[in-house]
């Protein structure tokens, strides 16, 4: 029977011949250039039919005069860019929490982000709080403190069942899910009908148009977030074939988790404080990536995160007109279209890759 | 190890660059508001403001409304921009108004915001009371510079529930349970709107003060409380006919409430008792024809 680390050795040499730098390149741009044309082509759809004859005319100083130009340009385009760093964020963390808890029922909501994220959002919609910082509401700071704060917390209870122990962080994060979750039930309860409204919209995916300076931060963020992820690509690859093969190897196993973990999680908490929270994007965009090009992670990081963000713009733009002039919840959406496409990549491809087995 | 550091570099120089270019733009965006004008195409965002706007003789201003906005009949027929809950922005733009008229809480209040970054002109009003009712006619009317139609409005409107209360103030206070929802059983608390309907009609509130504005309530209190007239608005006004009749059937359980034992469970049209605008005055005559239908013979 060969030893541990020759085998880890050949699959990752393995791996290496499979994708080469180039191979990789080529994917990522083409992947880069179908994100464009697809945020391109849903720009074009709306509501309200816009001529981009009238758009390229350019601003007024005065509202009203051109509002082919403010729709296009203050509304949608940055509600698409906005669906764009959400998906990117979530698919590429989604990747990380399925690695590192070694779960392919995990996603970026598994340990608690989603409900500590929810319950900071209740927390403030409550208060009634109406200060800004940095141009953003009380809602999205309360959501992405709590959503960090939360995360923190699970990790720290993880780390007293024992070092890195998977199925105590797991279980804390279900716990801590379960318990905030009654919280916010609990808020929900005694809070007055149109907060609670207020609130429901936010907790089912709350999309819509942001300050570019918002935008432009949490895109550096997110995509900073996917290169250093893309970095600790090799040591997630040893770390998926289990800790023991990662170590004698000589992957630092903690510190790779840890770094992976805290950025994976950093980036879902930007992703929740401007959109509320989308679920499935997460769960399946990973997985979808995965059953067709293969689990090495320096590829699916970065294509997870172009796909997941196709995906998010594609399932929000159907989302803003399907049930026009209202909208329909994003997060509606991407579970309907999601799941049945999803199965299909399932039945399809996973007689002949190994994930599964 | 270097990479990282050049990484952390770049994000911080790209966020750095992001708040000293960005910024400023949308500071610039917010200092360009112009000044007040004459309203000339008017956005409203929910139905009592729009039946205000009608009331005050804009109708040729009005050029959008929300789907729930179906009085009065010319109303229906503006273009709609998204739901009362989920204004559609895009619509609200297409529709070139010079002034967005919004209720004051989150979800309008959001629509408001993300309006007025773009430069529109946007006025939002409280109308959760009677009395801030009469305030917000006042605003809207010195917003679109129709004063004096605005004071006419309200007075008329104060003349005629002043001696609607006078007539029903000579009667003893009806014990009144106003029912939002049968299932779960949810009912209008003390601090609402409803519940200044129901003594302005001459009633009183059968539930005492509570923590939620609209509290659920169990079977005990339906019973303890001792209504004498149970009111519930229907859900829309198409499905009153059908909620009469299973009105009886529900409240037959409770046959030892005075209301129930006395047949005098009313279901009532919703629009007039539901939106606090112009027509409050024929909600309050709707709700004092139930408590008192013998002073009102026709």
């Amino acid at each position: 029977m060969p030893d541990a680390s020759d085998r880890s050795f050949f699959q990752i040499e393995q791996m290496a011949e499979l994708l080469t730098p180039n191979k990789l390149a080529v994917r990522i741009a083409l992947g880069l250039f179908v994100l464009g044309a697809v945020m391109f082509l849903c720009s074009l759809i709306g509501t309200e039919s816009v001529s981009l004859k009238a758009v390229f005319a350019g601003g007024a100083k005065a509202p009203a005069v051109n509002p082919d130009y403010e729709i296009f340009v203050r509304v949608r385009i940055p509600r698409i860019v906005l669906g764009a760093i959400v998906g990117a964020a979530l698919a590429c963390s989604g990747v990380v929490f399925q690695a590192l808890l070694r779960n392919p029922l995990a996603d970026p909501y598994i340990l608690g982000i989603s409900s500590g994220a929810g319950l900071g959002a209740m927390i403030a919609v409550i208060s009634g709080l109406t200060w800004t910082l940095f141009g953003r509401s009380p809602i999205a700071v309360f959501a992405f403190a709590g959503a960090l704060g939360t995360v923190w917390l699970v990790w720290l209870i993880g780390r007293l069942t024992g070092k890195f122990h998977l199925t105590g962080l797991l279980l804390a994060g279900v716990v801590v899910n379960a318990f905030f979750s009654a919280v916010i039930m609990f808020l929900t309860s005694i809070a007055e009908a149109e907060q609670v409204y207020a609130t429901m919209f936010w907790l089912m995916g709350n999309m819509m148009e942001e300050d570019f300076v918002v935008l432009w931060t949490a895109g550096g963020c997110v995509v900073a977030g996917t290169v250093a992820l893309f970095y600790l690509g090799p040591q997630l690859n040893a770390l998926s074939f289990g800790e023991e093969d990662a170590r004698s190897i000589g992957v630092n196993t903690g510190r790779t988790r840890a770094a992976a973990f805290a950025i994976a999680a950093f980036m879902t908490a930007v992703a929740v404080s401007i959109s509320g929270l989308i679920g499935f994007v997460g769960l399946i965009v990973p997985h979808g990536v995965r059953l067709v090009l293969g689990p090495d992670h320096r590829q699916l990081l970065p294509l997870s995160a172009i796909v997941g963000a196709i995906f998010l713009v594609v399932a929000d733009t159907i989302a803003r007109i399907i049930v026009a002039p209202a909208q329909l919840p994003v997060g509606v959406v991407t579970a309907i279209i999601g799941g049945p496409f999803f199965l299909l990549l399932l039945v399809r491809y996973s007689r002949s890759v190994g994930w599964l087995k | 190890m270097r990479r990282w550091l050049a990484l952390s570099l770049i994000v911080l120089c790209w966020v750095a660059v992001g708040f000293a270019v960005l910024s400023r733009l949308d500071v610039q965006d917010q200092a360009q508001q112009p000044a007040p004008h004459h309203a000339e195409r008017i956005v409203s965002l929910a139905p009592n403001l729009t039946e205000i706007l009608f009331a005050l003789g804009l109708d040729e201003q009005v050029v959008g409304v929300t789907l729930h906005c179906n009085y009065p009949p010319a109303a229906a027929e503006k273009s709609k921009v998204g739901t009362f809950w989920q204004p559609n922005i895009e619509a609200v733009i297409a529709a070139k108004p010079n002034l967005v008229i919004a209720l004051r809480f989150t979800q309008q209040k959001d629509t408001i915001e993300r309006l007025t970054r773009i430069g529109y002109d946007c006025l939002m009003v409280n109308v959760d009371k009677v009395g801030e009712l009469f305030k917000a006619i006042k605003e809207i009317g010195s917003a679109t510079g129709r004063h004096a139609q605005a004071a006419e409005l309200a007075s008329s409107l104060r003349t005629k529930l002043n001696q609607l209360s006078a007539l029903m103030a000579s009667n003893e206070r009806l014990r009144v349970l106003w029912v939002i929802d049968r299932e779960p059983l949810r009912v209008a608390g003390r601090d609402t709107f409803v519940n200044e309907l129901i003594e302005l009609a001459g009633g009183k509130n059968a539930i005492g003060p509570t923590v939620h504005k609209y509290p659920p309530i169990g079977s005990e209190q339906v019973i303890a409380c001792a209504a004498d007239v149970i009111i519930e608005p229907a859900m829309a006004a198409e499905s009153l006919a059908e909620q009469q009749k299973t009105a009886i059937e529900y409240w037959s359980r409770f046959k030892k409430v005075p209301a129930v034992a006395n047949q005098r469970v009313y279901v009532i049209p919703p629009d007039t008792v539901c939106r606090l605008g112009p027509r409050l005055y024929e909600g309050v005559e709707t709700v004092a024809r139930c408590l008192r239908p013998e002073l009102f013979p026709d």
